[in-house]
């Protein structure tokens, strides 16, 4: 049954030698040597200051749903930084080779990355993007907010969600091994069919690209059962349905969508790795099988995935421009039916990413008015959201600026979708630039919201605002860097050229090439203001208040700045659909508790983080076909679940005393707060 | 509160038992071991999709009363809620599927009746 490989193997060691590390590439030598400082860096300075337990103990085997958020964020933006330096190694490689008396360097025909490894770099480009930066990101912040939205203690299952987390971080460090040791997949990070397959595509690229998308989808579907589980179950009392925060109510529409879309890619790679393990022949062009069926497939999970990014990306909107328009968000009923309706009608459309499959002009109608609908229930999001700026009192802090060019973003990229919807357009400019920047403008959309999102949570979580001016330096030199790079990706598109090309044809052509190169470079820009806004909130750490923004209107807003790691002293009765805003109009938002409950909660575990290692060795053992480690793997993963199954801990009780003890030492911090110097805490407990 | 503190009384958990999830076992495989059998033969087209999808409903169904022991019970309503509405998705995917590969294959490679008997099989 095993599928002849090209190549030698042994038992020991599967495919895997010496050859396979590319120490003769000085791109990926001087990256091997940048990362290996950084490791130095971060673990020396971890050592240095005695944090390597407080690390393991508070963090990598915490349940506790916010530090769980805070770490798939963390992850999310060492990924999408990975995926930038991608994105502008790519546009580079196609302004230096453009046209035949382009030079070439470092063993390329033409520009600095010859075709090979310029294909890895695009696929490692999509792949990390979204499973390992937008995914990421969005589940982090469903994690640090969703369970303070509705006034719960933490997520239903926490030690499923810290499973979640590390079969995510499993899936990144495949890829992120895939660049020292081996390659990674050139088959774009759709996995071209047949062309994945193992006689067209027989190294181990596409196995690593395998493994880490079928781990970090088997993490994602267990968040979305918890994410779930977590609103259907977990809401404080008093919060009927349409009570509940409109980002609630997005993430519950998202996470529906993930778990009924999840399955079915992990049953296509299931099948690919049937093929490329077994040599079956589900998706090869003869022997009976049908590569498109793997296209199919793939797109009915696919498609929903943009939604799956996108609803969220809508709730934070939702939260933040009410927030910064100082009113209610305008036409909340709508908004709740209008997710609904994005989330289905983003299951009936798949087919609209292969018009060009031949399929007809019956189905190809179909799938083009089943897009165009989409547009309909996001129109009425567009217009709440301005009717909710409306004659509001609107402050443009930065979360603000982010949601409003996120707006933008959602024109000019829905606009371009709305073309390219309808099919007879679609053949036109199929696979073009066009495309890449109609998406690209949708999934700034889902960037501007997580910046927002992030910017605007950021106080609740860490007790102090990041810098006002250095974000909005960040914010501006975005938004400027990501119109010159993708303005003119529009027009190259119309001008014919497809994506994915390590050579452009065309030296007429490298005007536009420059402004987008540009646009590159202004990114590096707001790199630097991005790191300068952190270091600056880092190093004053201004203290903000409970509701951090002035004019918070829901739960999250109620408990303390930063919220400790009970989440609420008492669990609140919910009285309105924005509490927060009900209870300042009714003079109630400082009113304390008189007594206390004592409150479960769970015990932080290592289970998760091994279960992520023996994750990561299982699929590093699959791509190498090292069957014995492959084997052993496994089986130390089920022997773990097991013995996780037989624990009788059962947390423990935080008593009524404690509570009320921390509860007055943050009082006392809060009052602090408020001063323009923040001394000492200590100090503050001697008065 | 009790089940909380005892996941094993939870009424879920109660409904498994090791002779059903063996049985649910051992008809999977079986099913998925007949599905197999039937790929590597010749059969014309219209049988063979009616047996693999005859032979994935019989699997779908061990599965949910053997190993799920699905019921109407109000202890299993969200199991239930579930599995009706993956219904609607099983019927838009499937459905929607078969009517794109359909029209594909009149389009693109018409063969005499849609016939396979005479195209080698998945393992060849």
């Amino acid at each position: 049954m095993q599928v002849a490989l090209d190549g030698p193997w042994s038992p020991l060691l599967g495919r895997l030698s010496l050859a396979a590390i590319p120490y003769s590439n000085p791109i990926l030598v001087s990256t091997f040597a940048v990362v290996v400082v950084l490791g130095i860096v971060i673990v020396g300075a971890a050592l240095r200051y005695g944090k390597v337990g407080y690390i393991w103990r508070e963090w990598l085997t915490s349940v506790d749903h916010k530090k769980i958020g805070v770490m798939y964020i963390i992850l999310g933006l060492v990924m999408l930084f990975r995926g930038f330096i991608d994105g502008a190694m790519m546009r580079t490689q196609q302004l230096l080779a453009d046209g035949p008396n382009s030079p070439g360097y470092l063993g390329a025909q033409h520009g600095y990355l010859p075709p090979y490894h310029f294909d890895q770099i695009y696929t490692a480009h999509g792949t990390l993007m979204l499973f390992f930066a937008a995914t990421p990101l969005v589940a982090g912040l469903g994690n640090l907010i969703v369970p303070l939205q509705i006034g719960a203690r933490d997520m239903a299952f926490p030690y499923l969600n810290a499973t979640s987390l590390w079969l995510t971080v499993s899936g990144a460090a495949l890829c992120m091994i895939s660049l020292f040791v081996g390659e990674f997949s050139n088959a774009t990070w759709v996995g071209l069919m047949p062309f994945s397959e193992m006689p067209t595509n027989p190294g181990v690229g596409v196995d690593y690209w395998m493994w880490a998308f079928q781990l970090s989808s088997l993490g994602t579907t267990f968040n979305a059962i918890n994410m779930i589980a977590t609103i259907v179950k977990m809401r404080a009392p008093g919060m009927s349905w349409f009570r509940m925060p409109v980002y609630c109510w997005s993430s519950l529409t998202t996470n529906i969508i993930g778990l009924s879309i999840f399955p079915v890619v992990t049953v296509a790679l299931t099948m690919l790795g049937i093929d490329r393990y077994c040599g079956t022949h589900f998706f090869t062009a003869g022997y009976g099988g049908n590569f498109m069926l793997y296209v199919n497939l793939f797109w009915i999970w696919g498609h929903p995935e943009v939604y799956f990014l996108m609803l969220p990306a809508f709730g934070l909107f939702s939260e933040i421009v009410p927030t910064f328009s100082n009113k209610a968000l305008f036409g909340y009923p709508t908004m709740v039916a209008a997710s609904f309706s994005i989330g289905g009608i983003g299951w009936v459309v798949w087919a609209h990413h292969f018009f060009t499959m031949g399929m007809g002009p019956a189905l190809n109608g179909y799938f083009s008015a089943a897009t165009m609908l989409v547009g309909i229930p996001t129109g009425v999001k567009a217009f709440n959201w301005l009717f909710t700026m409306y004659r509001g009192r609107i402050t443009y802090a930065t979360p603000m600026l982010w949601a409003l060019i996120g707006l933008v973003l959602l024109l000019i990229g829905g606009l371009t979708g709305m073309m390219l919807s309808a099919s007879v357009f679609d053949y036109t400019v199929h696979n073009s630039l066009f495309v890449v920047a109609h998406f690209h403008c949708m999934v700034l959309v889902i960037g501007a919201a997580l910046f927002a999102g992030v910017t605007y949570w950021w106080p609740k979580v860490f007790g102090f605002k990041l810098d006002e001016k250095n974000g909005q330096m960040y914010f501006w030199t975005f938004v400027i860097a990501s119109l010159l790079v993708f303005v003119p990706l529009f027009y190259l598109g119309f001008a014919g050229v497809t994506r994915r090309l390590d050579y452009i044809y065309n030296p007429a052509l490298k005007p536009l090439l420059w402004v987008s190169e540009g646009g590159i470079g202004m990114y590096f820009v707001s790199l630097f203001y991005f790191g300068k806004m952190l270091y600056v909130s880092l190093r004053d750490q201004i203290p903000a208040a409970a509701d951090s923004w002035g004019t918070g209107r829901t739960l999250e807003w109620l408990t303390h700045t930063p919220v400790p790691f009970y989440n609420f002293a008492v669990t609140p009765q919910i009285n309105a659909r924005d509490e927060l805003a009900w209870r300042k109009a009714k003079g109630l938002e400082g009113v304390q508790p008189t007594q206390y409950v004592p409150i479960h909660l769970p015990n932080n575990t290592a289970v998760p983080v091994i279960l992520g290692a023996l994750a990561t060795i299982f699929g590093f053992a699959m791509t190498w076909r090292i069957w014995w480690l492959s084997l052993a793997s496994l089986l130390a993963i089920i022997v773990v679940v097991i013995i996780r199954s037989f624990d009788k801990n059962e947390g423990y009780i935080l008593s009524a005393e404690d509570i009320a003890r921390m509860e007055n030492r943050i009082a006392l911090a809060s009052i602090v707060a408020e001063q323009p110097k923040r001394p000492a805490l200590v100090q503050v407990e001697a008065h | 509160m009790s089940s909380h503190y005892n996941p094993l009384e939870h009424p879920e958990v109660q409904q498994g038992t090791t002779g059903r999830y063996i049985a649910a076992f051992l008809a999977s495989a079986a099913l998925m071991g007949g599905a197999y059998y039937a790929s590597t033969q010749k059969l014309p087209f219209v049988e063979f999709v009616t047996m693999a999808a005859g032979l994935s409903l019989a699997a779908l169904v061990s599965q949910l009363v053997l190993f799920f022991g699905l019921n109407v019970s109000q202890a299993q309503i969200w199991k239930g809620i579930a599995l009706f509405l993956a219904v609607p998705l099983f019927i838009i995917t499937i459905g929607m599927t078969v009517w794109a590969f359909s029209s594909l294959y009149a389009r693109t490679m018409p063969m005499d009746g849609m016939v396979m008997s005479g195209q080698p099989t998945l393992l060849q």
